[in-house]
């Protein structure tokens, strides 16, 4: 059936989509009768521009792109929830119809009526969520509570409610809205372990999502959208560094953060942040296991505030706190010396950067020591871009010390109930 | 094995195979929404179901107090009291079904934002949930039928179907093009309201026509009323012969509580000897009126929300 190997399951041609916005928001009958002359007056959001690509059945795909890029309405129109406006769209094979988890479930009912009801949304028949029943709710954990309603559970019981009902799909393409956004840990690792499922089942499988290490390590593929258009396409690896470098540069400008990223009373205000290399000049593309300085400035404009603590934390690109650093400064310290201000300079000296390659940001604060009020915040201070030359992934390096140990039989093996199921 | 992996693909089903599933599954669909609907409107009173059998119990004994108790009135149809129940359960449907549905797609944003499938079912599942409280209804007004008059049921049950479904035809007909609509203008909701108003007094559910036509037919007699007045009179009552709704009220009474019905008077005959008996109203046009208004309403109502189905995940 295949001319190429490996049929198509997605094709997108010359994609466009538009929203109109009306400026002036009072739409009704009323409205539309006495201003029926005048043409609507509305903005025009070009939503999506020109986009092509295809998808070979059985890939994986990840869609990823700042807020407002297009992501979502991209994948909407793939599940043809809306209509393009211009272009084509050709889909072999049948799509699941849920964006995301927990679409149809109504606080109401019981968990055992939501199975039934938004099952019944997924395609799958009365007989089948019967037959299939224990297995979803064993899935879910939720087995003492099948009969009780839904506004009862917590977010945890009803999200994983929604994600062991939503793997019974039996579509052969997937589409899926940021349902990595919820979820702890442990329910993420689960989602991981489903995709892997998927992939090996051969099923065709569209991500949106912002967590880009998800991307990395799970999608063969990745697009990156950009104001509605379609700016990369390429393995997954290199569209998401593509975007990890456009958000590094997209905040280049000034050192400080937008005004909205920062608050506080202002008793004691941070005056600028840097990053140095060890010769003392500006870097900001320090090296993994290389030397960085973090140079803060601080002004007090409240002489009753003698002393503060000063905390600065190291975040991923995507706001996952790495490390939390603390120092208390007073300015008694400085007592001695002739230089008795009301402003400074604090240094925080990390030897061996034990980052990988990505971007990061530098969040600080300064606190009151007392009760830990808030004198000034500055979210993403500033970024940087750290360089590792083996290029190696990941966020952080631990320092391990590698060694290989010959021996005539195999000396560590499998636990037995997971050995059989390799092979 | 990569070739495997390739063979291992679940191959493009073809022919009318996936259809049937897809129909399959918005049947499903539609039904288990209609079922949740039916389940939802229940919840949290403590009577539960016996709701959808007291209100109309209740409905009714406030009418019959005020009208046949009170104010002595009777339209000289037998069973006045039964008549009056079934017009008004048969009413209630009409104007919770409409209700009901127009909010269908509105009051279902996330749902349809979010996942994909015919919009139409909602507004379905919506106007079933409505006629699941009116079957339940109508076997109430049949077991008092027959345990206070003992009318026989027996095989006139059947022509009770075609007028049913005539009827929910028409409230799906009015429900698809209000929703479509009450999705951007949230005014055709109060604009309906108003409208059930007239259409109640309109629809026979208090008086059959049978009786209007002889109000009338005794005022002309007794020259209460001018000739200006009669064509007046004429009009209101071509434009009531007209009604599906008033329509199927009577064909139901017919259909159910005449005594005997004489198996050589066809059910559907109720409405049409009802107009013909106004002996001034020489329209033979008017006796398939109400079907032709069904089947317009249902079009005009279809085409509307096919027009605008495209465009509800953008607008709500």
């Amino acid at each position: 059936m295949s001319i190429s190997g490996r049929d198509i399951a997605i094709r997108v041609e010359d994609l466009s989509k538009r929203f109109r916005i009306p400026l002036d928001r009072s739409s009704t009958l009323k409205h539309r009768l006495t201003h029926w002359r005048s043409a609507s007056r509305y903005r025009t959001l070009e939503a999506l521009r020109d986009i092509n690509f295809e998808v070979p059945a059985g890939e994986f795909i990840g869609i990823i792109g700042h807020n407002g890029s297009g992501k979502s309405t991209l994948l909407k129109i793939l599940s043809r929830i809306y209509r393009p406006d211009a272009g084509r769209v050709t889909i072999k094979g049948q799509v699941s119809p849920f964006l995301e988890l927990g679409v149809g479930f109504n606080p109401e009912l019981t968990a055992r009526e939501n199975i039934f009801l938004s099952g019944a949304i997924l395609g799958l028949g009365r007989a089948e969520l019967h037959h299939r029943f224990d297995e979803i709710i064993g899935f879910a954990e939720l087995e003492q509570f099948v009969d009780h309603k839904l506004k009862n559970f917590s977010s945890g019981m009803e999200v994983r409610l929604a994600f062991s009902l939503a793997i019974q799909a039996h579509a052969e393409i997937l589409m899926m809205d940021e349902v990595l956004a919820v979820g702890d840990a442990s329910f993420q690792q689960k989602c991981f372990d489903v995709f892997a499922g998927y992939k090996r089942e051969g099923r065709t499988i569209v991500l949106v999502t912002h967590q880009l290490p998800a991307v990395t390590i799970y999608c063969d593929r990745a697009l990156l959208l950009d104001h509605g258009r379609l700016v990369a396409d390429g393995s997954a690896t290199e569209v998401t560094a593509q975007y990890r470098r456009a958000i590094g540069l997209a905040d280049d400008g000034s050192k400080l953060g937008p005004e909205i990223d920062r608050w506080g009373s202002r008793d004691v205000v941070v005056t600028g942040v840097r990053m140095l290399d060890e010769r003392g000049e500006a870097d900001e593309n320090p090296m993994s296991g290389g030397f960085a300085r973090v140079e803060l400035g601080y002004e007090i404009q409240n002489d009753a505030v003698s002393e503060f603590t000063c905390v600065v934390w190291l975040v991923r690109g995507d706001g996952l706190v790495i490390s939390e650093a603390r120092l208390a400064v007073s300015q008694y310290a400085q007592a001695g010396s002739s230089q008795r201000g009301s402003a400074g300079t604090i240094r925080y000296d990390i030897a061996e950067l034990p980052l990988l390659d990505g971007t990061y940001g530098v969040n600080v604060e300064l606190q009151a020591r007392r009760d830990g009020a808030t004198f000034d915040h500055v979210e993403h201070a500033i970024r940087f871009r750290v360089i590792d030359r083996g290029g190696r992934r990941g966020l952080i390096e631990p320092g391990g010390v590698w060694s290989v140990v010959p021996s005539e039989q195999p000396v560590v093996s499998w636990p037995d109930q997971f050995a059989s199921t390799q092979q | 094995m990569s070739a495997g992996a390739d063979a291992a693909l679940p191959t493009e089903a073809a022919g009318s195979a996936p259809q049937r599933a897809t129909f399959r599954h918005y049947r499903h669909l539609t039904l288990e929404l209609a079922i949740t609907q039916f389940k939802l409107r229940y919840t949290q009173s403590a009577l539960g179901y016996f709701w959808s059998l007291l209100k109309p119990a209740l409905l009714f004994a406030i009418n019959y107090l005020i009208f046949v108790d009170l104010f002595k009135i009777n339209d000289g149809t037998q069973f006045y009291g039964i008549q009056l129940l079934l017009g008004i359960i048969t009413w209630t449907f009409f104007a919770e079904c409409t209700a009901s549905s127009m909010q269908a797609i509105a009051s279902n944003a996330g749902l349809i934002r979010k996942a994909y499938f015919p919009r139409s079912i909602l507004v379905i599942a919506a106007s079933l949930s409505s006629l699941f409280t009116f079957l339940i209804n109508l076997v109430i007004v049949f077991v008092i039928a027959v345990l206070l008059h003992q009318i026989d049921i027996g095989v006139r049950i059947v022509f009770v179907f075609p007028l049913l479904l005539e009827l929910y035809v028409l409230a799906l007909g009015i429900s698809l093009f209000l929703s479509a609509l009450f999705v951007q203008y949230h005014d055709v909701g109060h604009l309906w309201d108003v409208l059930m108003q007239l259409l109640f007094y309109g629809s026979g559910v208090m008086f059959s026509l049978t009786y209007v036509l002889q109000r009338v037919h005794l005022a002309l007699a007794i020259g209460q009323t001018t000739e200006i007045h009669n064509s007046h009179f004429a009009w209101i009552v071509e434009v009531m012969a007209c009604n599906p709704i008033m329509q199927t009220v009577e064909d139901l009474r017919h259909a159910l509580l005449t005594p005997v019905a004489p198996w050589t008077e066809l059910v559907v005959t109720g409405h049409l000897a009802a107009v013909h008996q106004y002996a001034t109203l020489d329209a033979p046009w008017l006796a398939p009126a109400p079907f032709v208004v069904v089947i317009l309403v249902v079009t005009i109502g279809a085409l509307t929300f096919r027009a605008r189905a495209r465009s509800f995940a953008e607008n709500l």
